[in-house]
């Protein structure tokens, strides 16, 4: 599996490693950390849920495509579930390439398509106690104008 | 009782006039909407964009949707109550519209069901009284269109759900699928697993759950979770996935399926 879901600390080097090759002469990555704030409100920590099934056969799906659309090399993708604290990795991408603009090409290619299809939600803890489950409200009651904000 | 028929509608996610839609005794929905009316009010006009003619009554606010239709009827003869009735109601019988008559209270501004899924108050099938006129102008005047809106914010006579279906529209092939089945009456039952995640687990209350179903899609399944659960999350912008992987919502269920509804992911 080029794509894995993991409840434990990701392991970037380990990701790094799984992508090395004698014709790789440029390598990019890509890390999402838990940040401390969104749209305003103070973040205390983030809970990652996923669709399990189906999270890791899309992710896998995802980097088949953009290994046959890009001039690159390996690519390998770990996302984290559960309960995560500020400045933890909640997802790794590494690429390889013969060159670095497929490599850098290809690594965002693959988050901005992993952020859009691949079943996984998360639920910010605020700081004041509350919770709130990101997008969801989007597509919640009675609303006109949705706004689909994702700033990873 | 004036009856105004509702056609405007810009049927973007059916990609064809929904009012041209032959569903049932062989006329179109527009044919069938005017004899309903007809069946019980005084006189019936038609709401259209500009297009004028005999019990016609074009928009007078421009291309705002249902309640600038509402609005334009109101003006045209203030001091008449009119049944708003949209033209994509195929399952809406005349005892339902007679219904709404019985239990209609002209001193509330609007007499309307309220919804099965959601229990807000369904304009589109509603006896709007001449009281309402002056919130339906003031609300169109600060670009607030929504008839629903409107009508949660009013005191309205909301008279009980009249289930899932009698209200259902032709929104989406989905919604098209469902309620043909309902007319041919071909639907079968079956048993569905439903599993959940994320938020919808939360609001279920269950990581899963078998539901014995009329639904013909996937569709059909989410309205009745929505009712059953109360969930608030609507089907525009949610996938939905059918043994393990996505589908589309006019995914005819079949008995011992597993489904998983998807609400906009948030991944990374």
């Amino acid at each position: 599996m080029k794509f894995q879901l993991t409840d434990k600390p990701i392991d970037t080097n380990a990701l790094r490693e799984a992508v090395l090759d004698p014709a790789a002469g440029g390598f990019a990555s890509f890390e999402g950390w838990v940040r401390n704030h969104h749209q305003g409100r103070d973040v205390a920590s983030l809970e990652y849920e996923a669709f399990p099934d189906l999270a890791e056969k899309e992710g896998d799906r995802i980097i088949k495509t953009i290994l046959l659309e890009h001039d690159i090399i390996a690519a390998r993708c770990q996302h984290r579930t559960g309960h995560l604290q500020i400045g933890e990795i909640a997802i790794c991408i590494t690429v390889s390439a013969a060159h670095r603009d497929a490599a850098f090409t290809a690594c965002r290619a693959i988050i901005d398509s992993i952020k859009s299809t691949v079943p996984i939600w998360k639920k910010e803890h605020y700081t004041d106690g509350t919770s709130d489950w990101v997008k969801c409200h989007a597509c919640a009651g009675h609303h006109h104008h949705h706004k689909h904000n994702c700033n990873a | 009782m004036k009856g105004l028929l509702l056609i405007g509608g810009k049927s973007t996610r059916m990609g064809s006039d929904k009012s041209e839609l032959i569903l049932r005794d062989n006329i179109t929905q527009r044919e069938r909407g005017i004899q309903l009316l007809k069946s019980i009010c005084d006189d019936v006009f038609i709401s259209t964009a500009e297009e004028t003619g005999d019990h016609h009554i074009p928009d007078a606010f421009g291309n705002i949707g249902p309640l600038g239709a509402i609005a334009s009827a109101q003006q045209h003869d203030p001091a008449s109550p009119w049944l708003v009735l949209a033209c994509d109601l195929p399952l809406i019988e005349k005892e339902h519209l007679n219904k709404l008559l019985e239990s209609r209270d002209a001193s509330k501004v609007a007499t309307c069901f309220i919804s099965a899924t959601d229990q807000l108050p369904e304009p589109l099938c509603a006896v709007w009284e001449p009281s309402s006129a002056t919130a339906v102008k003031q609300a169109i005047e600060s670009d607030k269109r929504c008839p629903r809106s409107l009508l949660i914010g009013l005191d309205a006579h909301k008279l009980p759900s009249l289930g899932l279906w009698p209200l259902a529209n032709t929104n989406t092939k989905a919604d098209l699928i469902e309620i043909r089945a309902r007319l041919d009456h071909t639907t079968t039952t079956k048993q569905i697993t439903v599993s959940y995640f994320a938020q919808l687990r939360e609001l279920a209350g269950t990581p899963s759950e078998n539901i014995e179903t009329q639904s013909e899609t996937p569709a059909g399944l989410f309205e009745e979770i929505r009712a059953k659960h109360t969930i608030p999350l609507k089907r525009k912008g949610m996938m939905v996935a059918v043994n393990g992987d996505f589908t589309d919502w006019t995914h005819i269920l079949k008995q011992g399926e597993e489904i998983v509804f998807i609400p906009p992911v948030a991944g990374g």
